[in-house]
């Protein structure tokens, strides 16, 4: 569900943001960009192109080298480290290289994202649950993380990434190793997310399977250059250029 | 509620998982508590025994003549002028022999041979209480043997004067032994702790992706530091009461501990060992995770 640009304020707000990474790569080059609430963002962009690093930049995983980063109307050079501790628990990270504990269970993985809001067990276990259905990955509950497929794996991390029902969702790669059917669960994890929980969701990828049909903004990061995305569909050019 | 079981929960998950590690700080506690706790529960009894020695500390002047009531006063007033005196009793021949006769009851026959005036008079100083320090007693003796008629003094100074060496050097052994605790209960325990926080690094690094507080990720290991001090110490002082029951019920009647009338640490004290066992322990583990875990 697309909202008016105009008058709505951003959750996320980039202006002139440049990443180097020492000591010269240009990863995020002078990017402005503002995120809605409610909103589904697709980033695209050829390997390299920044993708990844534009993700971090928003969860403060990185810090940009020149220019201003906001999310929810806080600056995030001038947050406290109880600040950005809050902040984490509101964004969900789904990694592009999972970042799982190999050792530990399904079950585990998704939970310790809910325990460091010291929710219930009992809430936590029926959210699990809830989860691993949505994502049909309910027979996989007990077992190890590093004992899954790289497709488990990355669902693992969507469910975890989508465990606390966060206000914003920021998934990289989200199904680079899923096959159609698998694909179309997490689509429609992210719908769920976003329709009944309002969730503000971006997702980096480079599969145009997943946003070549869609009716949500689509931006394309070039070398490190953020543009809108080129093709798009008669849907989208109906809605962003009328 | 949710947030003290979590930390509860955490801790047992941390003590589960490297459940070898625990147990060498916990046994480095236990040991040097109970290495300290014992020089110390030494030094405290020979303490309260030097006091109580101190107590009935008295100089005896022998004479070698008896003293005539004109005499007392000046020699009375001699006495009192160099030092602070709780009493002065003066004995003459006959009275001495009173009272070994007394002291010697059923048998006093032995002394019938030997005459009323075999002993000699003798005049009894009793320093007030505050002279308990050796030089000053030696010092009053050598005065009291410049008394016209003086033979010879016996204070027991000589062997007050080495049971004061022996409670001086078990001071310095129950400093040392304090010093090693509190040196081996801050390194171990912060030692340990910071192999708990390298093998959970994983972990650590992902609870910070997901915004978990320091609060969440460093009371846990806190809490095994406390714990640590706690259960160390009290098996130390536990191992050690054990210890000294067992002394105690095999050297009972007359002994070493009768003489000193041995006794085990007062409540407050063995209270005061375990909280600062508790405090040791859990600044440790403060060092470690202050060093050790970026947030
Ligand atoms: N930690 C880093 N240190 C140095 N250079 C980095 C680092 N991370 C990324 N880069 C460089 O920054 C550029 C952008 O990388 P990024 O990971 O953001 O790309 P991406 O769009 O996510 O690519 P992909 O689609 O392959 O995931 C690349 O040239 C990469 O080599
Ligand atoms: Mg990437």
């Amino acid at each position: 569900m697309p909202r008016d640009a105009s008058t709505d304020k951003p959750l996320v707000e980039l202006v002139n943001v440049t990443k180097i990474y020492p000591p010269d790569v240009v990863a995020v080059e002078d990017v402005s960009l503002r995120i809605y609430k409610g909103e589904i963002l697709f980033l695209t962009g050829m390997s390299g192109a920044g993708k990844t690093t534009l993700i971090k930049l928003i969860c403060r995983l990185e810090t940009p080298t020149r220019g201003l980063i906001e999310v929810a109307g806080r600056d995030l050079s001038h947050i406290s480290t109880a600040g950005v501790q809050r902040m984490r628990q509101k964004i969900g990270v789904a990694y592009q290289d999972f970042r799982l504990l190999d050792k530990q269970t399904v079950l585990q993985n998704i939970a310790m994202a809910m325990e460091v809001t010291y929710a219930s067990t009992k809430v936590i276990r029926a959210r699990v649950e809830e989860l691993l259905a949505l994502l049909n990955l309910s027979d996989k509950r007990d077992k190890r993380a590093g004992e899954l497929s790289r497709g488990e794996q990355q669902r693992v991390a969507l469910a975890r990434a989508a465990a606390n029902g966060p206000s914003l969702l920021l998934a990289d790669e989200p199904t680079g190793n899923l096959d159609p059917a698998a694909t179309e669960l997490v689509i429609n994890l992210f719908r769920h997310l976003n329709e009944k929980n309002g969730s503000t969701i971006v997702v980096a990828t480079h599969d145009p399977s997943i946003y070549a049909e869609t009716e949500h903004r689509v931006m394309t990061l070039n070398n490190g250059q953020l543009s809108a995305h080129p093709n798009r569909s008669p849907r989208q050019i109906e809605l962003f250029e009328a | 509620m949710q947030f003290l079981a979590y930390i509860l929960r955490q801790t047992g998950k941390n003590l589960r998982q490297t459940w070898g590690t625990p147990a060498m700080p916990l046994l480095t506690v236990t040991l040097s508590v109970l290495l300290f706790a014992f020089f110390f529960l030494i030094y405290t009894n020979m303490l309260r025994a030097s006091a109580r020695l101190g107590d009935d500390i008295r100089l005896i002047v022998y004479l070698d003549q008896e003293v005539t009531a004109q005499m007392r006063p000046g020699l009375e007033k001699k006495i009192r002028d160099f030092g602070p005196v709780e009493k002065i009793v003066f004995v003459s021949r006959s009275e001495a022999f009173a009272r070994l006769s007394a002291q010697l009851d059923k048998e006093k026959d032995i002394l019938n041979d030997l005459g009323p005036d075999f002993l000699p008079p003798s005049i009894e100083v009793y320093p007030l209480k505050n002279l308990n320090d050796l030089t000053k007693i030696s010092q009053f003796s050598e005065f009291l043997l410049t008394l016209p008629h003086a033979a010879k003094v016996q204070s027991g100074s000589d062997w007050l004067r080495r049971f004061g060496y022996f409670t001086n050097l078990l001071r310095v052994v129950v400093l040392l032994s304090g010093s090693l605790l509190i040196i081996s209960m801050t390194f171990i325990v912060s030692y340990t702790l910071r192999l708990t926080v390298l093998s959970r690094q994983g972990e650590l690094e992902i609870l910070r992706l997901l915004g978990a507080t320091s609060a969440y990720i460093r009371l846990p290991l806190l809490l095994e530091g406390m714990m640590q001090g706690f259960l160390g110490s009290s098996l130390g002082l536990a191992a050690l009461y054990f210890l000294y029951q067992y002394i105690a019920s095999r050297f009972s009647g007359p002994g070493f501990l009768r003489l000193f009338d041995f006794t085990f640490f007062p409540p407050e004290l063995t209270g005061a060992i375990l909280l600062a066992s508790i405090v040791l322990c859990t600044v440790g583990s403060l060092f470690s995770i202050r060093r050790f875990i970026r947030i």
